[in-house]
């Protein structure tokens, strides 16, 4: 699987908590992903990201007049789309543990085979 | 907007490409409109702290486009506004044609045959653009399931021409005041359109397309030749106007 498969419904989730503690329009939701690392992917993938989430009700957008230039278009979280949050959070927890338990315990059953050999 | 800010060229021409695409694509005007201005919005204050395009909309604007074109709707309202116009423009033509012929008559199969095949393809779309407005498909798979619907008339309609050579049904004569009525009734709606859509193409077409062949039959030139000029006038006519158009267009 590569990096941006797997990115996508994770993308999902970080939007929704962004736009949870604090209503935010495109760039400044881009600028805070790329603060937070996500780095490496094109900016511009929020968008069909965004308009889904709409279309799906879980986010909402206000426009709202900015200090410099034209009206902006901010979101907001709507109820389902707090309820797909927790969801995700729920969800990202348990794939968590997961993977983490995979991880250290091959890694320790590896390093076991290595000293035996 | 801003006015002392500007975009470099690169941006403004994809943003350009992107409402075309998208409304090509038969997308709602005010939802394309939207995306296109917060993009715009995005690509400004990006360049501004000196971001690649590429850094936003990633190596292929093509694909960018078409991720975004996926999650939008079709807007399915304004096609159900038009289709009914394409099919009564399509009527008007065949009755200006007629026209010049002197008054109207058709068959019964020929009048039937019209009006089934016209019920046919407005039940057959909308059945199509209900379909694709709940599916959620990509722009590529609303095409293949769109061209064979809209294909459909035409095929119908020459098996309809073909049809009426083959079999003999009553004829209806509408009579010179039944003529003068329709070809009102169609003038008055070609006017209509033009104006609603705010193009004159429907008229300026039809003219080309009618109009060589009539005033042609008035010189004494011989048939094969009157074929040939009309031909190039009609071809030659609609392609200037479609030259002339687009110059204006641009300007």
């Amino acid at each position: 699987m590569s990096t941006t498969q797997m990115m996508k419904g994770i993308l999902d989730g970080c939007i929704l908590a962004i736009i949870k503690n604090k209503e935010v329009y495109g760039y400044e939701l881009a600028e805070k992903l790329g603060e937070y690392g996500f780095s490496n992917f094109s900016e511009g993938t929020i968008y069909p990201l965004l308009l889904r989430m709409q279309k799906e009700k879980l986010v909402t957008s206000i426009l709202k007049k900015s200090t410099a230039g034209p009206k902006r278009k901010y979101y907001r979280l709507t109820e389902n789309g707090d309820q797909a949050l927790k969801d995700f959070i729920r969800r990202w927890e348990s794939l968590q543990t997961n993977v983490n338990h995979v991880l250290a315990q091959e890694t320790k059953n590896e390093r076991k085979i290595k000293n035996d050999v | 907007m801003y006015e002392n800010i500007t975009l470099s060229k690169k941006s403004k021409q994809f943003l350009e490409n992107l409402r075309v695409y998208l409304f090509s694509t038969g997308k709602k005007e005010k939802e394309i409109d939207e995306i296109v201005e917060e993009l715009e919005d995005h690509l400004m204050q990006a360049e501004q702290n000196g971001k690649s395009i590429e850094h936003i909309i990633g190596q292929s604007p093509k694909y960018y486009m078409e991720l975004l074109a996926s999650e939008m709707p079709i807007d399915v309202k304004a096609w159900m506004k038009y289709i009914p116009m394409i099919l009564f423009g399509a009527f008007s033509f065949t009755i200006v044609q007629d026209l010049f012929e002197g008054t109207l008559a058709y068959s019964l199969l020929e009048i039937f045959g019209f009006l089934i095949i016209s019920v046919l393809f407005l039940a057959s779309i909308s059945l199509a653009f209900r379909y694709i407005a709940g599916k959620n498909l990509s722009s590529r798979k609303q095409f293949v399931i769109l061209y064979p619907v809209a294909l459909l008339p035409l095929a119908l309609f020459f098996g309809l021409i073909f049809l009426n050579k083959q079999v003999t049904t009553p004829l209806i004569n509408f009579g010179l005041i039944g003529t003068i009525i329709i070809g009102i009734v169609t003038v008055i709606f070609i006017i209509g359109i033009s104006i609603w859509s705010k193009t004159w193409v429907l008229p300026i077409v039809l003219a080309f397309v009618t109009l060589p062949d009539y005033l042609l039959g008035f010189t004494s030139l011989t048939e094969s030749t009157r074929l040939i000029t009309g031909t190039c006038f009609t071809f030659g006519g609609i392609m200037i106007y479609f030259w002339v158009s687009s110059k204006v267009a641009k300007d």
